[in-house]
C-alpha cells in the first residue's frame, strides 16, 4: 500500500456512511426534481443579455411627478406593517400563554392552541390576501387582516417558545409567595420571557415589512401594486424608485433591529 | 530542535496598555523554559509573539535561524506547536481528525476542502495518539474526553505538526492536581526525548521548579529573574510575584510555602 | 408589633417608569394609522358579516383535478428544493466573507455584508417578476428568485454563528500554520454544524410556502392555478387546492420539527 495514498479521517478511511448516504439522497433528490423546474443552463444563459438590457433600462432617470405618491404608498405599506403588528401582538400574547407547556391550563389547551397557531401560519399571507380581498374589497384592510392572521400564527408560537424556556426556579419563587394563576403568569413567567419576546416583535416587524411590500400584488394595498404595475408597463422611471425605496427602508429596519437586539442582550 | 531569540520586544495595545515593556531572552535549543509570573504580568502575551499570535509593536522574534516576520507566519507557525489553557479543540471533530489538523500546513487546498489527507499524515497523528496514550479515543468525538484527556489531545496536534518548539499557555491551569502531573510530566517528556524545545507559561511555583530547566521570571511586562530553578528563592519570587514596586502581592504567602 | 415605632428609612425616590408614555405613545399611534389608512369599522363590520357567508362557499372542495394538482405541487416542492440548494450554495461561499473573525480584511467583509443585505432586502416576488421577465414563465425564474433572497438570509445566519464560535478554536487552528481555506473548514463549519443544519431546514420550510405563492406572478406551481380559479370564482376547486397546499406545508412543517428535534 502506497503511502502517499490519500484517505479520509476515518477508521477505514474511507467516507462515513451517514454523510455519504445524506449526499447522495440530496443529489438524487436534485436529479429527480430538476425536470420539474424545467432547469435549462442554456436558458439561463440566453437571459443574461437581457437581463444586463434589463438593468441599462433602469438606469433612466425617475419620473419626478410620481415621487410623492411613492413617498405615500411607502408609508402606507409601513403603516400596514405597524398596525397588522400591533394588532397581531394584542391577540398572541394572551394565546402564547395558552399554547406553552408549563403555563397552559390544561394538555388539551396546549394541543388545540399549538395546532391552531400553526393552521393560522401555515399559508403565506398572500394567500390569506387573496381571499381577504374577494371577501371585503381592494385596499390596505383586507391587507392587515391577512398579515395580523398570519402574524399572529408566528407570534404565538415564538411567545410560547420563549415562556417554555424561563428558569423555573425563578417561578417558584413566586408561587412560594401565594400568587394566583394570573399573578404568576404576569409576575414570574412574563418578566423572564421579555426580552425574548421584544427580539420576536422586531424580528416579527422586519417580516412584515417584506411581506407588505408584496400584498398589493393582490390589490390588498401598499406598495406592491405600484411596483407589479411599473413591472408590466415597462415604467422603468418609476420602477427603480420603488425598488430602492423599498430596499431603503427594510434596510433601515433590518439595521434598527440589529440594534435594538443587541442593546436587549 | 531550535533555538529561540527575544530581543527587545514591546507590546502596547490599541487602549494603551502596555504588556511588555522591552524582553529579551535567548531560549537554548532543546530545553525546558517555565515562564513564571503572576496574572497580567504579560505571560501570556510574550508566548503568542513567539509564533505570531500577537504582533509585537517593538522588537524581533527569531525561530532557529528565522526570524519571524508578517510574511513567513503560516511557515513559522507550522514549526511551531502550541498548547492552551482551554484545548481549543474542535468539539464536534473526532480526536482524530483534531491532532490531523496539525498537518494542515501540509495539505493542499482542495484536499483540505474534501477533509483527504496522506496515509502519512494519519500515521503521525496514530504516533502522536500513541504518545499521548488516547489511541482507544481515537474515533470518539472531541468534547466526550475529560479535562486531561483533551489537554492530551491537544498536545498529539502539537506533536502531529513534527514541531521544532512547543509553547504551552497555562497548559495545567484549568486542570485538577493529578491531570496537572500528568501533563507537565508529558511535555518535560517529549522535550528530553525529542529535543523539542518547550517554552511553558505557568504560575504554579512548585510544578515550574520541579520540571524546568531555566525559568524566567516576568513581572509588569519585564524580565525580574532569569536563571535555574534552583535560584528561586524567597527575594527573587518576592519579586516576581510584587504589585507596584513593593507592595507584596496576596497570593505570596501561599507561593511562598510551596516554595 | 403596630406599636413599635420603626425610624423606616426613606426609600430611594422611585426611577420614571417610562412603560405608560410608551404605551400611550403606541396608542395614538395606532389611531393615527388607522384615521390615515380611512379604515372604517364598519366596513370591517359588514364584512365580517359577509366573511361568513364568504367562507361557506369554500365548503365543498372538488378534488376532480386532484392529479392535475398534485403534479402543480411537484412542481412547487421542487421549486423550493431548487432554490434552497441555490440559497445554501451561495451563502456557503459567502458567509466565511462576511464573519469579521474570518474575512481576510474590513473591504472583503463590506462587501460581502452588503450583498447579503442587498439580497436579503429584494422581496423574493419582486425578483421573481424580474426573473420571469428575463427567463419567460415557468418555475425556473422562481426557483431563482427563491436562492437569490434567501441566500441573503442564510449566509446572514452563517455568518453570524461563525462569529460566535470560540475564538480560542480559531487560533489554535490557526498556530499549526493551516490557511484561511483551512481555518474555515476545521474550525468554522464544523463547530456551527448543527446550528446551519437547523437554518437550513428552516429555509427550506419558508421555500416550500413562498413557493406556493409565486405562480401568482408567472413562476410556475400551485399558486398560478389557485389564483386562476380565484378569479373565475370557482370556489370549490379553490377550496381542494387550499387544502392541498395547507396538507403539504403542514406536513413539511412537522417533519422538519422533528428533524430539528433529531439534531438537538
Amino acid at each position: 500500500m502506497s503511502n502517499s495514498k490519500l484517505c479520509w479521517p476515518t477508521p477505514n478511511g474511507r467516507p462515513g456512511l451517514v454523510p455519504t448516504l445524506s449526499l447522495l439522497a440530496c443529489i438524487l433528490l436534485l436529479v429527480i426534481s430538476a425536470p420539474a423546474v424545467e432547469l435549462d443552463l442554456g436558458r439561463i444563459i440566453t437571459a443574461i443579455p437581457r437581463m444586463l438590457a434589463f438593468a441599462g433600462n433602469l438606469l433612466v432617470l425617475p419620473d419626478w411627478e410620481y415621487l410623492p405618491i411613492l413617498a405615500k404608498n411607502i408609508l402606507q405599506t409601513i403603516e400596514m406593517t405597524f398596525l397588522a403588528t400591533s394588532i397581531a401582538l394584542v391577540i398572541s400574547l394572551p394565546l402564547g400563554i395558552l399554547a406553552a407547556k408549563n403555563t397552559s391550563p390544561h394538555p388539551a389547551v396546549f394541543h388545540a392552541t399549538r395546532n391552531l397557531l400553526s393552521l393560522m401560519r401555515a399559508l403565506p399571507e398572500l394567500v390569506w390576501a387573496l381571499v381577504f380581498v374577494s371577501a371585503v374589497g381592494l385596499g390596505p384592510l383586507p391587507g392587515i387582516m391577512a398579515l395580523s392572521f398570519v402574524t399572529v400564527g408566528f407570534m404565538g408560537k415564538f411567545f410560547a417558545e420563549s415562556i417554555e424556556v424561563v428558569d423555573q426556579r425563578q417561578v417558584e419563587g413566586v408561587v412560594a409567595q401565594g400568587a394566583s394563576w394570573l399573578q404568576l403568569r404576569t409576575f414570574a413567567h412574563f418578566p423572564q420571557a421579555f426580552p425574548d419576546f421584544v427580539g420576536t416583535v422586531m424580528y416579527v416587524l422586519d417580516h412584515n415589512l417584506r411581506a407588505a411590500a408584496i400584498l398589493g400584488l393582490v390589490g390588498a394595498g401598499g406598495i406592491g401594486y405600484d411596483l407589479v404595475m411599473a413591472m408590466r408597463m415597462f415604467d422603468y422611471d418609476r420602477l427603480l424608485p420603488i425598488a430602492l425605496s423599498i430596499y431603503i427602508v427594510v434596510t433601515l429596519l433590518d439595521r434598527a433591529s440589529d440594534h435594538f437586539r443587541m442593546r436587549m442582550i | 530542535m531550535a533555538k529561540i531569540i527575544i530581543k527587545d520586544i514591546g507590546k502596547r495595545y490599541a487602549n494603551g496598555f502596555e504588556a511588555l515593556k522591552g524582553v529579551s531572552a535567548e531560549i537554548a535549543a532543546g530545553s525546558f523554559t517555565v515562564i513564571l509570573g503572576p496574572s497580567g504580568a504579560g505571560k501570556s502575551t510574550l508566548l503568542r509573539t513567539i509564533n505570531g499570535l500577537e504582533t509585537p509593536t517593538a522588537g524581533t522574534i527569531q525561530i532557529g535561524e528565522q526570524v519571524v516576520t508578517q510574511n513567513n507566519l503560516r511557515e513559522v507557525r507550522s514549526q511551531v506547536g502550541m498548547v492552551f489553557q482551554h484545548f481549543n479543540l474542535v468539539d464536534r471533530l473526532s480526536v482524530m481528525t483534531n491532532v490531523l489538523t496539525g498537518r494542515l500546513s501540509h495539505r493542499s487546498w482542495l484536499g483540505s476542502l474534501l477533509y483527504l489527507f496522506r496515509r502519512t499524515d494519519l500515521d503521525l497523528a496514530h504516533d502522536a495518539l500513541i504518545r499521548v496514550g488516547l489511541t482507544e479515543k481515537a474515533w470518539n468525538r472531541a468534547d466526550k474526553l475529560s479535562g486531561g484527556q483533551q489537554q492530551r489531545v491537544g498536545i498529539a496536534r502539537a506533536l502531529a505538526q513534527q514541531p521544532r518548539v512547543i509553547l504551552a499557555d497555562e497548559p495545567v491551569a484549568s486542570l485538577d492536581p493529578v491531570a496537572s502531573e500528568e501533563i507537565m510530566g508529558l511535555l518535560r517528556e517529549i522535550c528530553t526525548r525529542d529535543g523539542i524545545t518547550v517554552v511553558v507559561n505557568l504560575h504554579q511555583v512548585e510544578l515550574a521548579k520541579r520540571f524546568a530547566d531555566r525559568i524566567i521570571g516576568l513581572n509588569d511586562g519585564l524580565v525580574v529573574y532569569d536563571g535555574p530553578a534552583s535560584g528561586l528563592d524567597r527575594v527573587t519570587l518576592s519579586r516576581i510575584y510584587s504589585r507596584n514596586g513593593d507592595q507584596v502581592d496576596e497570593q505570596l504567602e501561599t507561593m511562598l510555602a510551596y516554595a | 408589633m403596630a406599636e413599635q415605632i420603626i425610624e423606616r428609612p426613606a426609600l430611594p425616590k422611585k426611577p420614571f417608569n417610562p412603560t405608560s408614555v410608551w404605551l400611550s405613545g403606541w396608542l395614538a399611534l395606532i389611531w393615527l394609522i388607522i384615521f390615515d389608512l380611512e379604515l372604517s369599522f364598519e366596513t370591517l363590520l359588514y364584512g365580517v358579516q359577509d366573511i361568513f357567508e364568504y367562507f361557506s362557499r369554500y365548503s365543498r372542495p372538488n378534488f376532480e383535478d386532484l392529479s392535475r394538482y398534485v403534479e402543480l405541487l411537484g412542481q412547487t416542492l421542487a421549486t423550493a428544493l431548487w432554490g434552497s440548494t441555490l440559497a445554501i450554495v451561495v451563502a456557503v461561499l459567502l458567509a466565511p466573507f462576511a464573519a469579521r473573525n474570518l474575512s481576510p480584511n474590513a473591504v472583503t467583509y463590506r462587501i460581502a455584508r452588503e450583498l447579503l443585505n442587498f439580497m436579503r432586502a429584494m422581496p423574493d416576488l419582486l425578483l421573481a417578476l424580474i426573473f420571469v421577465a428575463a427567463l419567460g414563465l415557468g418555475p425556473l425564474p422562481g426557483a431563482l428568485a427563491l436562492g437569490v433572497h434567501t441566500a441573503g438570509f442564510l449566509g446572514k445566519f452563517f455568518a453570524e454563528s461563525l462569529e460566535r464560535v470560540d475564538n480560542g478554536i480559531y487560533e489554535a487552528v490557526t498556530a499549526t500554520g493551516a490557511s484561511r481555506v483551512q481555518l474555515v473548514m476545521y474550525a468554522g463549519w464544523p463547530s456551527i454544524q448543527r446550528e446551519a443544519l437547523g437554518y437550513m431546514l428552516y429555509i427550506f420550510d419558508r421555500n416550500v410556502r413562498m413557493a406556493a405563492v409565486l405562480g401568482l406572478v408567472g413562476a410556475g406551481g400551485i399558486g398560478l392555478a389557485l389564483h386562476d380559479t380565484l378569479r373565475m370564482f370557482n370556489y370549490d376547486q379553490s377550496a381542494a387546492l387550499i387544502v392541498v397546499i395547507l396538507v403539504t406545508i403542514l406536513t413539511i412543517d412537522y417533519l422538519s420539527t422533528w428533524i430539528r428535534g433529531k439534531l438537538n
